[in-house]
């Protein structure tokens, strides 16, 4: 713990680092899930054509939720800053 | 497409081979300008914040500026109302207010008090945002008004050209949006919806445009989405249904889950409150992002410009198609995030207005049980 | 960081505008154009749905028509059938008729001249009895000149009377 300290008072740089690679991990586990909503939605709308109006607006929400969670965590780590 | 791309590569290439070919005698140039450097960061966070005047353009050796008013509010001098002109003298200080330059209120007008303390007063002046907000609304009343009277003049006829073109876009919003996501009652909310819609997506595509009444960060600006968020916050649970709040309240779960600790209840309620914050997060990033983006790849031209005149001229090239592909990309961001803020509204607000589901069924089936003769 | 903390000033200027674009455009605009818009609609469905009446009608039109036109026919035939029939009708009782006519045309001159005949034959019996009894008459006087035989031939009479009468 004061290791922790010390480290945190002396390199007053890492806490960039911290949120950097927040903002990182969160992006790409957002750009996975979104990646598998679309897989999803495609495949979906190959197999059924007529169903991809519906198939569309339940992808656009799954997605936007997704987002909505990475944005979070990009706000959460903009606050560290 | 594959010819567009080929010629786009050549220019490029041959800009910098020309370049190359007047480097021995730009560089002294170069050099000469390189002490003007400008800091990036600082420039895009300056647009991506607000400001007390709006910045229209740089002549030769002046720029061309607008002064808006500065309403202040202190708490030992009552209102003042003055230009933020007026701020900009040889003290950066007009009756005891100034522009924060560094500390928290960096950027903000602070009021010195005469203890040498800096305290915000309130603070209701029109800034760039406010008055880009002002103007955009005006304009969007104007053209929706008009767009709603050319279509109540004659509303058996099909339209043409712009009161078509936003027919459609009202029509699809109504038909894909409203209507499957709030169901039968959707005419109680679709003006509501519209005016989101449209509010959302006229200020997107005006902070798109870069001259005189578009350019400002207006929708990317927490404070713009953060009133739509309420909008919608408060849509949502003044017209809850009693199922609503009863899943909020009360939820069909176990009761040791809410009985001596709520913890179900504290869930539920942060749900209600993720859902607007969520709006409002995902707007704000969004534009707040493009704007970054366009304005990063723009100041590229003007970084690279200590970099010799061959690599400062193949990346202004690269800048201005990545710029222009960038615009494009956030044209259609500027809907989507509209079409996105709409659609998540309406089915928050369907969700909000479901309806007790009925019970008949339930109780159908285990009559059926229960008859003699009838077993499983 | 600043830029994640909203500004007072800027929600208060976002409030009022944006409430007056909701006040304005809920009130006046939107309900307008959805309004003018789902009467565009009724009014397309209307004439849809009157157009395919009116093709209904126009169909049963055609079909009533057609009917019309085939009973029409049927009438027709019928009707010539019919003369045909009348016509052969007529013909033949003309035939008949006129067949019948002859007949009793024949029959009447056949009356006729038996009539004739008969009158003719009385008139000749008439002329012949005449003539008879004037040779009669002669041939009595010559023979009946004397009394014996004027007597005798009363009582051959009178005797063939008799027998005429038992």
């Amino acid at each position: 713990m004061e290791l922790l300290s010390v480290l945190l008072q002396t390199t007053s740089g890492l806490e960039g680092l911290g949120a950097a690679i927040g903002v990182a991990i969160a992006v790409v586990a957002a750009a996975i899930g979104i990646g598998q909503i679309g897989k999803a939605a495609v495949e979906g709308i190959a197999r059924q054509p007529e169903a991809g109006s519906d198939i569309r607006t339940t992808m656009i929400i799954s997605a936007a939720l997704i987002e909505g969670v990475a944005l979070f965590a990009i706000v959460v780590c903009g606050f560290i800053l | 497409m594959k010819r567009i791309l080929f010629l786009i590569v050549l220019f490029t290439f041959s800009v910098a081979g020309w370049a190359m070919g007047g480097e021995t005698q730009n560089i002294s140039v170069s050099n000469s300008n390189s002490e003007e450097e400008l800091n990036v960061k600082e420039l895009i966070l300056d647009h991506l914040a607000d400001s007390y005047e709006w910045h229209l353009f740089n002549t030769k050796n002046s720029s061309v500026t607008i002064h808006l008013p500065v309403i202040l509010y202190s708490k030992t001098s009552g209102w003042n109302i003055f230009l933020s002109s007026k701020l900009h003298n040889d003290k950066n200080n007009y009756k005891g207010f100034g522009i924060a330059t560094d500390s928290k209120y960096k950027g903000k007008i602070v009021e010195t008090t005469s203890s040498g303390e800096q305290v915000r007063p309130l603070d209701l002046s029109i800034t760039k945002n406010a008055a880009s907000l002002l103007i955009s609304s005006l304009i969007l009343i104007l053209i929706i008004l008009g767009v709603s009277q050319s279509i109540k003049r004659d509303p058996l006829k099909p339209k043409k050209g712009f009161s078509g073109i936003m027919e459609m876009f009202i029509l699809m919003i109504v038909d894909e949006i409203i209507k499957p996501a709030i169901g039968e009652d959707y005419k109680r909310y679709s003006p509501y919806l519209l005016t989101l819609f449209f509010f959302i997506f006229f200020n997107n595509l005006l902070g798109l445009f870069p001259l005189f009444p578009g350019g400002a960060n207006v929708t990317g600006n927490i404070s713009v989405t953060l009133v739509l968020a309420i909008g919608t916050f408060l849509v949502i649970n003044l017209t809850g249904s009693k199922k609503y709040y009863k899943d909020i309240f009360w939820p069909d779960t176990p009761v040791w889950l809410k009985v001596p600790f709520p913890l179900m209840q504290i869930i539920e309620l942060v749900g209600t409150l993720t859902k607007p914050f969520a709006l409002m997060i995902r707007l704000f990033a969004n534009i707040m992002a493009g704007h970054a983006i366009v304005l990063g790849l723009t100041s590229l031209v003007f970084v690279t410009l200590s970099l010799g005149s061959a690599i400062n001229a193949s990346m202004t090239v690269v800048s201005v198609i990545f710029t222009v592909f960038i615009d494009f990309v956030e044209l259609l961001v500027a809907f989507i995030q509209a079409y996105v803020f709409t659609l998540l509204s309406s089915v928050f607000i369907g969700l909000a207005r479901e309806k007790e589901p009925e019970k008949e069924n339930k109780e159908l089936t285990l009559e059926k049980l229960a008859e003699p003769g009838n077993h499983l | 960081m600043s830029l994640l903390t909203p500004d007072p000033g800027l929600v208060f200027w976002m409030s009022v505008s944006f409430g007056i674009v909701l006040l304005i455009l809920a009130k006046f605009a939107f309900p307008a154009i959805i309004k003018a818009v789902d009467k565009r609609t009724g009014y397309i469905e209307e004439s849809i749905k009157s157009a395919r009446e009116a093709n209904e009608e126009l169909a049963k039109v055609k079909e009533t028509k057609a009917r019309i036109l085939a009973e029409a026919h049927k009438e027709q035939n019928a009707i010539l059938k019919e003369t045909a029939r009348i016509k052969e009708e007529i013909l033949q009782d003309a035939h008949v008729k006129a067949s019948q006519e002859a007949e009793k045309m024949i029959a009447e001159a056949r009356k006729q001249i038996h009539a004739e005949k008969d009158q003719v034959l009385r008139s000749i019996r008439s002329e012949v009895t005449i003539m008879s009894v004037d040779l009669t008459e002669k041939i009595l006087r010559e023979k009946l000149g004397n009394d014996n035989e004027q007597m005798n031939m009363i009582d051959r009479l009178l005797d063939e009377i008799e027998i005429s009468k038992s």
